[in-house]
């Protein structure tokens, strides 16, 4: 069971809130603002933390790395806006993963058990990641799909490790760009969608209908 | 510098005492020194009077010597040679002397004036350079007017035609100065008999324009040329300190501009906000209704959830025809993978029972420009459309086709009649019309206006399904093909 600090100025989605969080068992911990929402952090015993960006007291972005600060546990965004940048930003304060609203429960709970799934097992083991049918041994440079290897190129084996190791979490393109390419290259998507076009081909079973790597447009990819 | 009477008896009078000091004192002096003497009233008066009174004054002094002093005395008569050199060497003297003594004044006096002139403008400068542009350049036009009489600023001849102090000479000289920037009107070469001058206060090949009037002086003295060049001086002056009002007056519409675009961002932001967070709650508890219960969904749930994912989807295309509408908008323009882009768009999307939607996208799409934010938008609508409408099969194909690459969205719906297949891009049009099962008729308006935006084209025709087909052509992307 995990207690999962919930921030939303809402009180109907804070209740929602709770009733999704408890069908998986977790146990939800309501904050209605950020003041609420810091001193929960602060007395301890929170796994994640659900933020809504809208808060009344305090911009949820600003919140976001004060949180970060306050405690290591994985937050997730709960954002109105469908504006990418607004998630971007998000992402790249430290946020694990972000929803829009409105959400759905299923895909609100799986993204949290990735979240919470990455904070456990951050630490890599011997360089062995699965995910799913996917199998990539990081220090013989293998991979494989079903059990078919696959070969792959250095820079297809480094965007598909940096996928496997976020565990289904999203990777923006700016993240995902600077550790395989180098922070010269953080605005060349266009090197990205090469590489992940060309690893779909090897790695899909069906190419033209990709199940295993989702695009989020303007954002980023994730493993599904 | 000025030639009063005054100077001239001045001269006369200094001769007049040399003259009786050097007679006197003769045996004691000595000629040579006797002559010497004489150049101190040339000096004086040249000083005082300027050219005519110092030449008199070298006129009546030799006169003196030579009347008073060269032997024979008391007569003009010269009978010994040296008396003659010493007479010719002191007028000679006396002249150049009182030459160069004006010269010298004149040349002070210039410097004199220059200075005046650069403190003048320092004053202006300094007027012009206080406070808020607009007050500095009214305290700036008060500062001229206090010294040259009264002084406007014409920035267009309508101005200058409403004000009675200018006669039609005059507004012809304003006219010249304006579109030529010449000076004009008093005190110049063009159109001289008028009452005002005019002084261009900007440089000649603005296009903004504007002259400063200046009346002729009550006291009726002519304005002189170099008064005139001063005065254009002050006038650039005047005319920066305008430039600084206009920028100013910009920056500050510029600013109102952008404080009601921040406005109207935040409107839209929390309108979203009070939008989605309701949607939220009644999609959530629709969801949590529909897993209670225990055998098989109940399809009253359904088509609640169904109304509020369409109601969100009115939301996302009010949005975007509102950045549509006030120019907003600014598509990105990055290389997309359709692939990618319709996966997304189909995983978005729920697809009804009894309807076969196939895929037909190459795994090896060349990729396009676009958008990819608007794209997924323009997508998610087509395929939305193509939803309602199809019967049983709803086709996505994509294929390249020169340097672009079509996709197709084919339905085997009613289809769209040749005469409404312009008007079917029209913002409202079904809404319009009698039809209101196909949603608000902004979803093919947003695709219209996000396509145009990304540089697409869409268009509608039939299909070989049977209903209608969309195709949005999109430029191909100029770098790696995958």
């Amino acid at each position: 069971m995990s207690r999962i600090l919930c921030v939303d100025d809402e009180a109907a989605i804070l209740r929602l809130l709770s009733v999704i969080l408890q069908r998986d068992g977790h146990a939800p911990v309501p904050a209605p603002d950020a003041r609420a929402a810091m001193a929960a952090l602060g007395a301890g015993g929170i796994d994640a933390v659900l933020l809504d960006l809208g808060l009344p007291d305090r911009d949820g972005l600003e919140l976001l790395p004060a949180l970060r600060a306050l405690a290591a546990v994985p937050v997730i965004v709960i954002s109105a806006r469908a504006d990418v940048q607004e998630k971007v930003a998000a992402l790249d304060l430290g946020a694990a993963d972000y929803v829009t609203k409105p959400f759905d429960g299923d895909e609100l709970l799986a993204r949290l058990r990735v979240a919470l799934r990455g904070a456990g097992t951050q630490a890599g083991r011997d360089g062995v990641l699965t995910h799913g049918p996917i199998r990539l041994d990081r220090s013989r440079h293998e991979v494989s799909v079903h059990d078919r290897p696959v070969a792959l190129t250095p820079r297809e084996f480094a965007v598909l490790a940096e996928l496997v190791a976020a565990g289904g979490r999203i990777l923006t393109h700016g993240a995902l760009l600077e550790s395989v390419w180098g922070k010269a290259h953080q605005q060349d998507v266009e090197y990205l969608r090469v590489v992940v076009r060309a690893l779909r081909l090897k790695l899909e079973d069906d190419p033209a209908q990709p199940r295993l790597i989702r695009n989020e447009p303007g954002i980023g990819y994730r493993l599904d | 510098m000025t030639r009063l009477p005054g100077s001239f008896l001045l001269a006369l009078a200094a001769v007049a005492a040399v003259a009786a000091v050097t007679t006197a004192l003769l045996p004691v002096l000595g000629l040579a020194s006797a002559a010497l003497l004489f150049l101190l009233p040339v000096l004086l008066a040249a000083a005082r009077g300027g050219l005519w009174p110092g030449l008199l004054a070298a006129l009546a002094g030799t006169a003196a010597y030579n009347y008073l002093l060269v032997e024979p005395r008391y007569t003009f008569r010269i009978d010994r040679l040296d008396g003659l050199v010493s007479v010719c060497v002191l007028g000679a003297v006396a002249v150049v002397t009182s030459r160069l003594a004006t010269r010298l004044l004149a040349r002070e006096a210039e410097a004199n004036a220059r200075a005046q002139a650069s403190a003048e403008l320092a004053q202006l400068s300094a007027v012009l350079a206080a406070g808020d542009a607009n007050d500095a350049l009214a305290k700036g036009m008060a500062f001229v007017g206090g010294r040259y009489g009264p002084a406007r600023l014409i920035e267009a001849l309508t101005t200058a035609n409403r004000d009675a102090v200018f006669t039609s000479l005059d507004l012809a000289a304003a006219a010249w100065a304006l579109h030529n920037g010449d000076m004009t009107g008093h005190g110049t070469e063009i159109m001289g008999a008028a009452d005002w001058s005019f002084v261009p206060v900007v440089a000649k090949s603005r296009p903004d324009l504007a002259v400063l009037a200046l009346a002729r002086r009550p006291e009726g003295g002519a304005r002189t040329m170099s008064e005139l060049e001063q005065v254009q001086q002050l006038a650039w002056l005047l005319g920066q300190c305008r430039d600084r009002a206009s920028l100013d007056r910009e920056r500050g519409e510029r600013a109102v501009l952008e404080q009601s675009e921040r406005l109207r961002r935040t409107f839209l932001a929390s309108l979203a906000h009070d939008f989605r967070t309701p949607l939220t709650i009644i999609t959530g508890r629709l969801e949590l209704i529909a897993q209670r219960g225990s055998g098989g969904r109940d399809p009253a749930v359904d088509d609640a959830l169904a109304a509020a994912h369409r109601l969100d989807r009115t939301m996302a295309d009010l949005l975007g025809a509102a950045r549509l509408e006030d120019g907003s908008l600014r598509a990105a323009n990055e290389s997309c993978d359709l692939v990618d882009a319709t996966a997304s768009a189909c995983a978005a999307l729920v697809i009804p029972p009894g309807l076969a939607v196939t895929r037909r996208v190459p795994a090896d799409l060349p990729f396009v420009h676009a958008d990819p934010v608007l794209l997924q938008h323009v997508l998610a609508n087509l395929i939305d459309n193509g939803l309602r409408h199809a019967r049983r099969a709803l086709t996505i194909a994509a294929e390249p086709e020169d340097d672009r690459i079509v996709l197709t969205v084919d339905d085997d719906g009613p289809g769209v009649p040749v005469a409404e297949r312009e008007r079917i891009f029209a913002r409202f049009q079904r809404l319009a019309g009698t039809d209101h099962s196909q949603g608000s008729g902004l979803g093919l308006a947003i695709v219209k206006g996000f396509a145009e935006a990304m540089g697409a084209k869409v268009s509608v025709g039939e299909s070989p399904l049977g209903g209608a087909r969309f195709a949005l052509s999109l430029p191909r992307s100029s770098g790696a093909s995958g």
